[in-house]
């Protein structure tokens, strides 16, 4: 019966999926995107001199995602004997402020794996180059696309679409998916004996991107209808932090301190019955609970909304550091549809368990007959896009201030919402750091 | 598996970029041989030959930077701007001259996302004073102690040393993880004698206090070997005849080892401020939440070019924080005549 309804809510996160690649759902690649704008003339046949490309990818070994991107590098170099790949892993933040620095110093990486919302920095500071021309837009989910597409350019190219944030839970420990907030309550507080260090619930409490879903249960958004004011002081978001603050000081459900690898840890350990965290470890809890483990949305908030996760994903983008050489433009382009293509992305279902950026692999069997990938579909379907523009950045960073003073020293929510908004203000009133010109 | 290619290439760079040193510094010289000894047969030929070198490497790897953040400091250089910023701003290719208002901001904004210069300011000499005054105090009573006869003093120098010996990014990288609520040493030994645990990671309180042992425990090594240096050089005459005229341990202390090692402690403060008033490791490592209430300038500074890309007020920010440092130099030298030997 769980199988079936499993099926059913992949079907159904699929058809989400899908109906937003039908016409009129959000716009196609085709109709937003600017013109070819290869920026060299391609050579006709591949190129036969040495080529050395710099991957820098925010992928880590932890849950065997670096493994997998270097293993994509040396088939491809297997394929190509004169190219040759420098794989380095960087986390999220860092890349962007190495890439940052180093495009300023000149020696920036060729080639990027990373996320969707480093185009707002990227392109403001003009650093990295569109891909039309580069890619074929039509064999990327359009919602995927979407969400590296700006000013009417393509700045990524698809390698996963999700990246939203679901309910993990032991299934030894909390046997069904909890129906809404009050039975995750109900459940955590079973489970926890903060002397044994066991704990209900735990999640990253240091990064404001765990506040966005709650944000959205109670009907807020980080911006306003411009996509560009920041409303962080509102009636949503003291809620949202309420409810937040409430799990760990009245609920008492949450560990005293829970940075990513803490949260990761303990669930993995089994010394936390549920977690809330991203698709890009779905392979990796999937590997040590086998069949114990449970995936699916973070459960309605009671009295309010489902909660509504930022979606994204992983997305090549290539550096201004290619510059014309049309041989490199050549090798990267065809290194993306190598990487993208239907069975590089099968092969990462399989070891990933990330549902993939390509059309033809999305429909293949192998994502639709997969369990787990049933509750990430199904967790897709309550999330938002993540806006990619360069506010997005300073609000970001405003808020994870906020979410700090929040979990560390117990702050009032109306307090720490009125300090993000003042915060995320002054980044984009004209002089701050994310100041539209 | 370890990666044979990158790290060729990574060493490949560095030959090349020593043979191409190697290859500028002996055609310098060859020109410096020709122009001073062979044309010039100038009396200072060889000490021009010296220092010649060395100069140039200083006004490239000094001056030059200083120059260029200075030039940068009076631009809105930021992600919105993130272009060559030529002379001041002017001949980039839009004009970003924005005169002093970094300077002005630095006093009148946010740092950083919810602090002010001020308070950075306040934090950062807390953090300094404390430092500095237990690297003292401990670094004295440990070097008393290993000056005195001691079995086993040569594994307690050793042992004492050892922080300073690691290298400070791995040490710290223990620290850190041996401050985590759930699974660090700290919190279980804490445990052991009834105590704890605490949120040293964080808590804004907490985690300042763990940033202080961790730099004490850094610290104290390098004053204790200056001291002991110092405490070693005192002739031992000087106690002798003390004791004859009575005199007990602690008046021996104040009136002869304190004086004595005067000359060595004073500029070993002052280099103990600067070191500590600049300590970005300890800060940027034990701060892994990014506590703003942990920050002190120096890594307000950093999160403000690298984390928030504001380029053109960083480098403003840093000239203020080198004027702060200027300043305290100044008063200090002169208060307590470290440099009376010198000129005199």
């Amino acid at each position: 019966m769980r199988s079936k309804l499993r099926l059913a809510a992949l079907v159904a996160g699929l058809a989400v999926v899908a109906s937003a690649c039908a016409a009129g759902a959000s716009p196609t690649p085709e109709a937003t995107v600017a013109p070819t704008v290869a920026p060299t003339v391609a050579p006709e046949t591949y190129p036969t001199g040495d080529i050395k490309i710099t991957l820098w990818t925010k992928e880590g070994e932890g849950d065997g995602a670096l493994q997998f991107v270097k293993k994509l590098t040396q088939e491809y170099e297997a394929l190509h004997p004169n190219v040759k790949f420098g794989v380095t892993n960087k986390d999220v933040e860092a890349l962007r402020q190495d890439f940052l620095t180093s495009s300023l110093a000149g020696n920036a990486p060729e080639l990027l794996w990373t996320v969707a919302d480093h185009i707002g920095p990227f392109t403001a500071a003009d650093t990295i180059l569109p891909l039309d021309g580069l890619i074929d837009p039509a064999t990327y989910l359009s919602n995927a696309l979407a969400a590296v597409q700006a000013d009417g350019k393509t700045w990524g190219a698809p390698i996963s679409y999700g990246n939203q944030l679901m309910l993990y839970w032991n299934k030894d420990l909390v046997p069904t998916a909890p129906a809404d907030s009050d039975a995750m309550i109900a459940a955590a507080k079973a489970f926890t004996d903060e002397a044994a260090g066991k704990y209900g619930l735990v999640f990253n409490q240091t990064e404001s991107f765990w506040l966005v879903p709650f944000l959205g249960a109670y009907n807020g958004s980080v911006f306003a209808a411009d996509g560009k004011t920041p409303t962080l002081d509102t009636p949503a978001m003291v809620s949202a932090l309420t409810f937040m603050s409430n799990l760990k000081f009245t609920d008492k459900v949450m560990p005293k301190e829970a940075d990513y690898n803490v949260a990761d840890n303990l669930f993995k350990q089994g010394n936390a019955a549920m977690i809330v965290n991203g698709d890009w470890t779905l392979g990796a809890y999937a590997d040590v609970f086998k069949d114990k483990l449970g995936v699916g949305p973070i459960p309605k908030i009671t009295g309010a909304d489902f909660p509504k996760p930022y979606t994204a994903g992983a997305f090549f983008m290539v550096s201004k550091a290619v510059g014309d050489d049309a041989d490199k433009q050549f090798v990267i382009a065809d290194f993306i549809k190598f990487a993208t293509g239907r069975d590089a992305q099968i092969e990462m279902v399989k070891t990933l368990k990330r549902l993939p950026g390509n059309l033809e692999a999305l429909g293949d069997a192998i994502v639709t007959g997969d369990p787990y990938l049933a509750g990430a579909a199904e967790a897709i379907t309550h999330g938002v896009p993540q806006p990619t523009n360069l506010e997005m950045r300073c609000v970001f960073d405003s808020m994870t201030a906020g979410v700090r003073d929040l979990f560390t020293k117990g702050s009032d929510p109306a307090a720490v919402a009125r300090n993000m908004q003042t915060s995320a203000d002054a980044g984009v009133a004209p002089g701050g750091e994310c100041a539209a010109e | 598996m370890f990666d044979w290619s990158q790290a060729g290439t990574a060493l490949s760079d560095v030959g090349v970029t020593l043979v191409v040193l190697v290859a500028a510094v002996a055609i310098l010289e060859g020109i410096l041989y020709v122009v001073f000894v062979r044309w010039r047969k100038a009396r200072l030929a060889l000490p021009i030959m010296l220092i010649t070198p060395a100069a140039i490497g200083l006004l490239a790897l000094y001056v030059y930077p200083l120059l260029w953040e200075l030039n940068v400091s009076f631009t809105k250089m930021n992600i919105r701007n993130f272009i060559f910023p030529g002379f001041l701003g002017l001949t980039a290719e839009r004009n970003i001259f924005v005169g002093l208002q970094n300077y002005i901001n630095v006093f009148t904004g946010p740092v950083l996302k919810q602090t002010g210069f001020f308070q950075l300011f306040a934090q950062t000499v807390i953090w300094t004073v404390t430092n500095v005054f237990f690297h003292v105090t401990l670094g004295i009573g440990l070097a008393l102690m290993l000056n005195r006869r001691l079995r086993g003093r040569t594994a307690y120098r050793a042992m004492l040393i050892l922080p300073w010996a690691i290298p400070a990014t791995a040490s710290l990288q223990i620290w850190r993880t041996e401050y985590n609520f759930e699974f660090g040493a700290v919190n279980q030994l804490l445990g052991l004698v009834g105590l704890g645990p605490y949120p040293w990671l964080s808590e804004p309180i907490w985690n300042f206090l763990a940033m202080i042992i961790t730099n004490v425990w850094l610290g104290v090594p390098f004053m204790m070997v200056i001291v002991l240096g110092g405490l070693q050089s005192i002739s031992h005459e000087y106690y002798e005849a003390a004791e004859i005229d009575g005199a007990g341990p602690v008046q021996s202390f104040r009136t002869i080892t304190l004086p004595l090692l005067r000359p060595v402690l004073i500029p070993a403060i002052l280099l103990g401020t600067f070191l500590t008033f600049n300590q970005i490791l300890v800060p940027f490592f034990i701060n892994q939440n990014e506590l703003e209430t942990s920050d002190i300038l120096v890594t307000a500074l950093f999160r403000a070019a690298f984390q928030y890309s504001r380029y053109g007020f960083a480098a403003a920010f840093a000239f203020v924080i080198f004027a702060i440092l200027l300043v305290f130099t100044v008063f200090y030298v002169r208060w307590t005549k470290a440099l009376k030997g010198a000129y005199e």
